[in-house]
């Protein structure tokens, strides 16, 4: 089965006055219908702005996408505005992200009504009275009880959590292809964060959408990705099925953020949490070689010398980016 | 503050939740806080009035305000003329209540004019950035590196008298005012995650800005569009003072004074009513916009 989005060695620097900051370097990535995609990584290894590189929602300046490819229904997204098409009919029609802060994501003037409908509008030309009724039956399926009602009122009336449902709505509205979630549960506490996770799942599975979660929660992704991919400063260094990365990992830095997430039922004197040393790489002015390298304890003289390793497939979906050969039971 | 609290726990508590009771109060709290001071409440009745006064003038009007009536000239207050005859013998009252009409058509023509070009020009300065950003601002700054009467001067003194002429120049001198401000909220406001939000749903950019960034944009607009009213019909005054504004027989409260001023001595009334009427108008569209400033600024919430 051909792959719904294909990512091909994206690049997107920031031009900033300190020097070039090369948020996403050679990210290779893609995701089949209906499938469920982790991309996990901590702050700033570029998770989200490869994401919005893909929507063409990068500011530039100071952005820039270098190059690469994102191959999407047999168009470059990429190229696409340079091709006379707009890329407002794939976002939200074909392509929908939703954003961490739901606090701060609706527009707090305008009713969670029109804010519904309004897509529906564009992308479907619904009559604004089909437009209502069908947002009525979007807000009862993400769980907003009185839905009817609440379709005038304003977004300050609504908690975190029943904004980011609401956001979950617009964003499922016009039936895309794929939905982004940038990290959307971060902002909501851990109750509220299952039950969203809980909806979203059986949302894209109602609607027959691809999800890519975009996280650096690995709890949050264990449970619910088919696939996962590690990001660490702009690309990806392991990726594989959710077992392989969770039961096998290889990459040094996926170990090592295994053996900090506390197992249940594990006492203290069982299994000591080991922090990963040292700080996330400074993006400006990058070395050739392995971005983990200085923090890396399985590190190799060959490490040093050459540049960054390239993914090289284990078996099967298992792919990592690592010279070193390390087999290790988290 | 407290008033919220209620009606929030009211309206959750409620089961057959109702969005009108909890947004009324928010309106409410906008009103008790405009009300709950004197000075909006004496500018807005001040408003209300003069433009009571413009539309019922003909009906107010004791004299036919370009009859004249040379033999009565000069008189000074009675009975007839409530507040004397000025050179020609026309009745100051009834110049002073036609007077209002010119004030407001050209107040709010002006402001209408200026506020809805110098906004779309912020607004698109600010939401494309870049080199239109440049070429608006710069404009906008070399625009306000004269004084605003001195540059409507010049305006009306190239295109003549006239109340056409006198909008014009009006509305050239009060335009980089409203466009710097929209500039500069705007600035603030599309960086908000909705936008970013709207944008990956597929909106094109006159939907973001029409809809997501210019009604968060509006409060500090419409306090500046009621001051700015009061600016206008004093500068229109100053304009028409100096002789190069609104054309003699058409009343003008500015050049009322104008021709007043030559009889301080011997009828004060003439120049100090209009003069009077100029002040209270603009007094009453200042404390207007300030009282609308208290209520609608959020961040004043509690203070005021």
């Amino acid at each position: 089965m051909a792959a719904l989005l294909t990512v091909e060695n994206l690049k997107t620097y920031f031009h900033s006055y300190r020097g070039l900051v090369k948020a996403v370097d050679g990210l290779s990535l893609y995701v089949n219908q209906k499938e469920i995609i982790g991309l996990v990584g901590e702050s700033g290894c570029g998770k989200s702005v490869s994401m919005l590189s893909i929507l063409q929602l990068i500011p530039t300046p100071p952005g820039e996408i270098m190059s690469g490819r994102a191959m999407f229904d047999g168009q470059d997204l990429l190229q696409y505005e340079a091709k006379g098409e707009k890329m407002s009919s794939i976002r939200g029609a074909k392509i929908a992200m939703i954003f961490q802060e739901p606090m701060t994501s609706l527009n707090p003037v305008l009713t969670i009504g029109r804010q519904l409908t309004e897509s529906l509008e564009i992308h479907l030309n619904m009559e604004p009275q089909t437009a209502r009724e069908r947002a009525v039956e979007l807000l009862r399926l993400v769980g907003i009880p009185d839905a009817k009602d609440r379709l005038d009122a304003y977004p300050h009336q609504f908690s975190g959590g029943m904004r980011q449902r609401v956001m979950i709505a617009i964003a499922l509205s016009c039936n895309p292809a794929i939905l982004i979630a940038d990290e959307p549960t971060t902002a909501v506490d851990v109750t509220t964060q299952a039950q969203l996770l809980e909806l979203m799942q059986e949302m894209v599975t109602k609607f027959s959408t691809a999800l890519v979660i975009v996280t650096h929660n690995l709890g949050v992704v264990a449970r619910y990705a088919e696939r996962i991919y590690v990001m660490y400063s702009g690309r990806i260094i392991e990726s594989g099925l959710s077992d392989d990365i969770f039961l096998n990992p290889h990459h040094p830095y996926t170990i090592g953020l295994l053996k900090c997430v506390p197992q249940l039922g594990e006492t203290r004197e069982e299994k000591k949490l080991v922090p990963i040393k040292g700080m996330p790489p400074n993006l400006i002015n990058m070395p050739e070689n392995c971005a983990f390298l200085p923090r890396c304890e399985y590190s190799l003289e060959r490490c040093r010398r050459e540049p960054w390793p390239p993914l090289t497939q284990l078996e099967g979906q298992h792919y990592v980016s690592c010279y070193a050969d390390i087999r290790e039971k988290p | 503050m407290a008033e919220d609290r209620e009606a929030g726990s009211k309206a959750a508590g409620k089961p057959g939740w109702s969005e009108a009771a909890q947004h009324y109060s928010e309106t409410r709290r906008m009103i008790s806080v405009f009300v709950g001071r004197p000075l909006p409440v004496i500018g807005l009745v001040i408003i209300v009035l003069l433009i009571i006064v413009a539309i019922f003038a003909p009906l107010l009007a004791p004299y036919d305000p370009y009859k004249m009536d040379i033999i009565n000239k000069l008189e000074a207050p009675s009975a007839q003329h409530l507040l004397g005859t000025d050179s020609l013998g026309r009745d100051t009252l009834s110049r002073i209540l036609y007077g209002s009409q010119t004030s407001l058509i050209i107040g709010v023509s002006v402001i209408g004019i200026s506020s809805v070009i110098g906004i779309a020009l912020g607004l698109i300065a600010a939401y494309f950035g870049g080199l239109l950003y440049h070429i608006i601002m710069r404009f906008m700054d070399a625009l306000m590196a004269f004084p605003m009467l001195l540059l409507a001067l010049l305006v009306a003194t190239l295109l003549g008298a006239g109340m056409k002429n006198v909008i014009i120049a009006l509305a050239i001198g009060m335009l980089a005012a409203p466009c710097r401000m929209m500039c500069g909220v705007v600035l603030s406001v599309k960086q908000n995650d909705y936008v970013l939000s709207a944008r990956a749903m597929g909106m094109s950019n006159r939907r973001l800005m029409l809809q997501e960034i210019l009604p968060n944009a509006f409060p500090p607009l419409l306090v500046m569009i009621t001051i700015g009213l009061g600016a206008t019909i004093l500068a229109e005054a100053g304009l028409s003072f100096l002789g190069i504004g609104i054309t003699p027989p058409t009343p003008a409260w500015g050049g009322m004074v104008n021709d007043g001023y030559k009889y301080l001595m011997t009828s004060p009334v003439l120049a100090i009513s209009p003069g009077i009427a100029i002040m209270l108008v603009v007094f009453g569209f200042n404390m207007l916009g300030d009282g609308l400033r208290d209520a609608l600024d959020p961040k004043l919430r509690g203070v005021v």
